[in-house]
């Protein structure tokens, strides 16, 4: 069940061009990013560390904010278009039906991370940093974006509306995102360090900052930025697991 | 539950708010039957049928198929075949890559589910388009390609609601031949329909519900016995103005 549910969406994002547009505009930008880095004036003076680290925060930017617009419509199309009734009315559960979508989120990303490779390897020629790039932006892309997509689905389960879900889905990143794009310009107190150690995105840039300016390449040496991000993925799934028993209460059909 | 006994609705309710959309509704449908459920607009025929395929889950009451309680979605979803109202489709699927889809989900082998398929599309008269994207096809033929899923686990129970709507004459008869045919294999099924003419012409038993209420239930003849009525049409607009009055 879980492979037809997975096949349908990687064939829906093929047929109605929806996955192929996300992946030929995550291609642009990363293009556009590595020609600017390599040509332009200012940049092409940065240190190849700091240039690839840039790169690397631009191909986890991408990455979630892909992912998570894709991942706000996957569940609640079904709804919208009238399709979840039939669905459900065959012998398929929640659970399938959850895990097939998350698969088929999972690999876009997988996507989005293969278009980034031959960048990654470019940028990083002459370094010994292409590996350790590589990896880290798998282990940190998946478990970003796999936090990000379990609370799409979660709200998508609550609100079956697109635009809400996208809405709340694109606040909850941008919440993220802000204070970890800006955090050497922000105030720094007790509670901006407090929301810094949990934020995903912030330890995601910082392990990247780690690994390829500090050249601290082993896990160990990044378990303090890791781990946050493993909190992020089981507090998705505990919302998930929320918002899946509150729909097997209400129904399919929502009964307002 | 009787073993002759395929549905059997006991003291069935669920509310939308403040609107009692079906208020301690008992039925039983028997195997093998061809059985018509009418009622106005907002009588509760569609509440009543999402709750028996497990789609929304009744307020109180208890619903069994074929031996089998609410809680065992997976046994009943297996032997049911349900057309329901909101009929959306993947508008970007062939008919053949829509029915495949079901058939997968329904875990039929592939070769099984291949014949299956070809039968069906030819069933419902949609084979020379069936290479076609749904989102050309018109509402007739959109209705076709429902009944066809909805047959493709070779259900031993069918319900229906409103499955000519949208059809012409000539596809309306076509599909009443069709369930007819199914009818006299052994399939029950569970008629739905505002179309009283059609429903007087399949269904035995029929029932009729209004404000959530069953109020009748019968063969056309007896219910026509019943409220000296010529047709199940004026059976239908005597029991359900006396509800409303």
């Amino acid at each position: 069940m879980i492979k037809q549910i997975w096949l349908k969406e990687l064939r829906a994002g093929l047929y109605t061009w929806k996955s192929t547009i996300w992946l030929l505009i995550a291609s642009l930008l990363f293009s556009f990013t590595s020609y600017l880095l390599l040509t332009d004036k200012e940049l092409s003076l940065l240190d190849q560390t700091e240039m690839l680290w840039l790169l690397a925060k631009i191909i986890i930017g991408v990455g979630l904010l892909v992912i998570t617009i894709d991942a706000s419509s996957i569940v609640t199309s079904e709804f919208e278009k009238e399709t979840a009734e039939s669905l459900f009315l065959s012998p398929i559960s929640l659970k399938d039906f959850i895990m097939g979508k998350m698969i088929a989120s999972l690999t876009l990303w997988l996507f989005v991370y293969i278009i980034a490779t031959p960048y990654i390897i470019v940028a990083s020629s002459g370094s010994s940093l292409a590996l350790p790039f590589l990896a880290y932006t798998a282990l940190l892309g998946t478990l970003g974006v796999l936090g990000l997509v379990m609370i799409a689905f979660a709200i998508s389960l609550l609100y079956r509306s697109s635009k809400n879900t996208l809405t709340t889905s694109l606040v909850i990143l941008l919440v993220f995102a802000i204070p970890a794009l800006f955090s050497s310009t922000l105030k720094n107190n007790t509670l901006s360090d407090l929301f810094s150690k949990i934020n995903p995105i912030d330890n995601i840039f910082s392990s990247l900052d780690n690994v390829l300016v500090d050249y601290q390449t082993s896990i160990l040496q990044n378990w303090t930025y890791i781990f946050p991000l493993i909190l992020f993925c089981v507090f998705g799934f505990i919302l998930l697991t929320f918002s899946a028993k509150r729909f097997n209460k209400e129904g399919v059909i929502k009964s307002d | 539950m009787s073993i002759n006994e395929i549905i059997s609705i006991k003291g069935l309710s669920k509310s939308y708010g403040s609107t009692r959309a079906v208020d301690n509704l008992s039925l039983s449908v028997g195997k093998g039957e061809f059985f018509g459920f009418l009622g106005p607009n907002g009588a509760g025929k569609t509440t009543t049928i999402r709750m028996i395929s497990g789609i929304i889950k009744p307020d109180s009451g208890k619903i069994t198929v074929s031996g089998f309680t609410e809680n065992q979605k997976e046994e009943i979803t297996r032997l049911l075949g349900i057309l329901p109202e909101s009929r959306g489709f993947y508008d970007w699927m062939t008919a053949t890559e829509y029915l495949s889809f079901f058939a997968a989900l329904y875990r039929i082998p592939e070769k099984q589910a291949d014949k299956k398929i070809i039968q069906l599309l030819e069933q419902v008269d949609l084979l020379k388009s069936k290479e076609k994207k749904i989102g050309t096809y018109s509402r007739g033929m959109k209705q076709r390609l429902g009944l066809a899923r909805t047959l493709i686990n070779d259900p031993q129970l069918l319900i229906l609601d409103e499955p000519t709507l949208g059809l012409d004459p000539q596809g309306q008869v076509d599909i009443q031949n069709l369930l007819m045919r199914l009818n006299s294999q052994g399939v029950t099924i569970f008629y739905s329909s505002h179309l009283l003419h059609e429903v007087s012409k399949l269904c035995s038993p029929v029932a009729i519900i209004n404000q959530g209420r069953l109020v009748a239930q019968g063969t056309c003849q007896e219910l026509m016995e019943k409220t000296k009525s010529q047709s199940l049409a004026d059976v239908f607009l005597t029991l359900t103005q006396t509800q409303h009055d």
